[in-house]
């Protein structure tokens, strides 16, 4: 039976190990950033779709999920979209609860892309 | 259009690939000479286009902005491309040299472009980003090895939705949270779409009620007039843009509305001009395969026919209201029209569809004339049987004098 492994989008995360070849395909092909120290982490250079389909061809069932642009928190727990939202080919940053569209929230979206941009 | 008003106009208004415009932001402001290239690889109608554009105006630089595909040899690029990326200004200002749709190299020989990219990627005194639709092409996995690869993907619905409600409040719109969450799923990732999803839901009746935006006509006949009431070529190219239609269609609808138009007849001699180069431009692609001919439809429209029937009045012709009494005929799919078009289509050696649009109504025409009407019987073979070359001949005197 296949493992499922929950990853966060742009967080480091750990594999057991899956060969050579699966190492290779992930990290050269579908660029996965990988770290001795830290693992590995999905980032905006990774063909996320091609990394979730190696995965799953080597056994390991994988359930993506975003984090919050503002806050950093786990997104996806509780939005509406979770049914038709395709995690592996939408952007990595979402919204939380806490930062739902209905609270009016873009002022402070974009102000933390400036904050990050500054930071 | 309210995706024209609401287009983003800095990096920190834009939705989506927050961390991919962090990169590219982090990376041309720390550019020097000898840095790998940027290279923007996502689907199209994820934002690359508008990043880059808002990327060079937020940093003061001059964009440079060549699309591959128009320029594939090596020499063409060199002549576009040398004096852009050889010239920095006498006060150390630099310009950002933009490769869209690197892609287009591939599929034909690209007589030494993509070597020439790469070459010049280590010597460019100038940033470069290129953008590319596909990223598994033999010519972007070369490239990939000589830049920084980063993907943009459709930003997640919540996203378009916060957008969508920063929309509604700004033309003070009460809309449901069902309603937008309606309209997030139809456009799919796409926030211009979804922009003209809410516009249309909200132009339209009251009492249509919900799933009113899904009215193509209304969306068809927006768009058109959208183009032909534009305030400038911008928004008129804005306009045929957005609009979902096959480019015979588009043709044809706008020849139908210009020549309802009225236009004094200068104006629609040089309209009609236009039309008949876009539906050179439409023959030749589909000669030739060479389907990225019809980026240029657009624009042709925009920059030649728009010039001409700006604020003339011109309004889209609907669909119902027919300018050529002869097309109703070569439209309607009757069963004589469909047989005599198969049996044109045979002799002329083009598709029947082709036979029945563009040469019938003229054929039809020339059929007052006894004479070309008894030799096209006979070229058609519909002289085979006496009593059906009866029934053909008046058909054919029929569509004649319409």
């Amino acid at each position: 039976m296949a493992e499922k492994k929950r990853i966060v989008v742009g967080g480091w995360f750990d594999l057991p190990r899956l060969g050579t070849e699966v190492f290779s395909a992930l990290v050269r092909k579908q660029g996965v950033v990988y770290e001795k120290s830290t693992g590995f982490k999905f980032d905006s250079g990774t063909d996320l779709q091609g990394a979730v389909r190696t995965l799953r061809s080597a056994g390991v069932d994988v359930e993506l999920t975003l984090r919050c642009w503002i806050c950093g928190k786990e997104a996806c727990p509780g939005c509406p979209y979770l049914q038709s939202c395709d995690r592996a080919s939408v952007s990595s940053f979402c919204l939380c609860a806490d930062h739902s569209p209905e609270k009016s929230v873009f002022g402070e979206y974009a102000r933390t892309f400036d904050v990050n941009l500054k930071g | 259009m309210w995706s024209e008003k609401y287009r983003p106009s800095r990096l920190d208004q834009l939705i989506g690939n927050e961390d991919a415009r962090l990169v590219l932001s982090l990376w041309l402001s720390k550019w020097k000479p000898g840095t790998k290239a940027a290279l923007l690889v996502g689907p199209p109608g994820t934002g690359k286009t508008t990043f880059v554009n808002l990327l060079a105006r937020a940093d003061g630089m001059n964009l440079v902005d060549l699309n591959a595909s128009d320029v594939r040899t090596k020499e063409k690029l060199q002549r576009r491309m040398g004096e852009a990326m050889s010239t920095v200004s006498l006060f150390g200002e630099r310009s950002l040299i933009f490769l869209d749709e690197v892609d287009g190299l591939a599929g034909r020989a690209d007589l030494g472009a993509v070597e020439f990219i790469k070459e010049s990627v280590k010597e460019s005194q100038n940033p470069i980003v290129m953008a590319a639709n596909d990223p598994d092409s033999d010519e972007i996995k070369k490239l990939s090895s000589s830049c920084m690869t980063v993907r943009f993907r459709p930003p997640p619905p919540r996203e378009v939705e916060m957008y969508l409600r920063e929309v509604a409040r700004g033309e003070g719109l009460a809309v449901g949270d069902e309603e937008l969450r309606a309209l997030v799923i139809e456009a799919a990732g796409d926030v211009r779409q979804a922009i003209n999803l809410l516009q249309s839901t909200q132009n339209a009746p009251r009492e249509e009620g919900r799933g009113r935006y899904k009215d193509k006509d209304r969306t068809v006949s927006e768009a058109f007039n959208g183009f032909f009431g534009a305030a400038d070529k911008g928004e008129a190219l804005a306009s045929l843009r957005d609009l979902s239609m096959s480019p015979f269609e588009k043709v044809r609808e706008v020849q139908r509305s210009v020549v309802k138009s009225g236009l004094p007849p200068g104006a629609m001699a040089k309209a009609l001009e236009t039309v008949s180069r876009a539906d050179l431009l439409i023959g030749k692609m589909m000669k030739a395969g060479d389907w990225r001919l019809l980026r240029y439809l657009d624009r042709l429209f925009a920059e030649e026919l728009f010039p001409v029937v700006k604020g003339m009045g011109v309004k889209y012709a609907g669909q119902d209201d027919l300018p050529f009494p002869v097309l109703v005929r070569v439209w309607n799919d009757s069963k004589k029209v469909r047989e005599v078009s198969v049996k044109y289509a045979a002799k002329a050696h083009t598709s029947g569809m082709s036979a029945r649009s563009q040469d019938l109504p003229y054929v039809f025409a020339l059929c007052s004339k006894k004479k070309f009407r008894e030799d096209l019987e006979r070229a058609l073979g519909l002289d085979a049987d006496p009593d059906l070359l009866q029934s053909y001949d008046r058909f054919l005197q029929k569509e004649a004098a319409r």
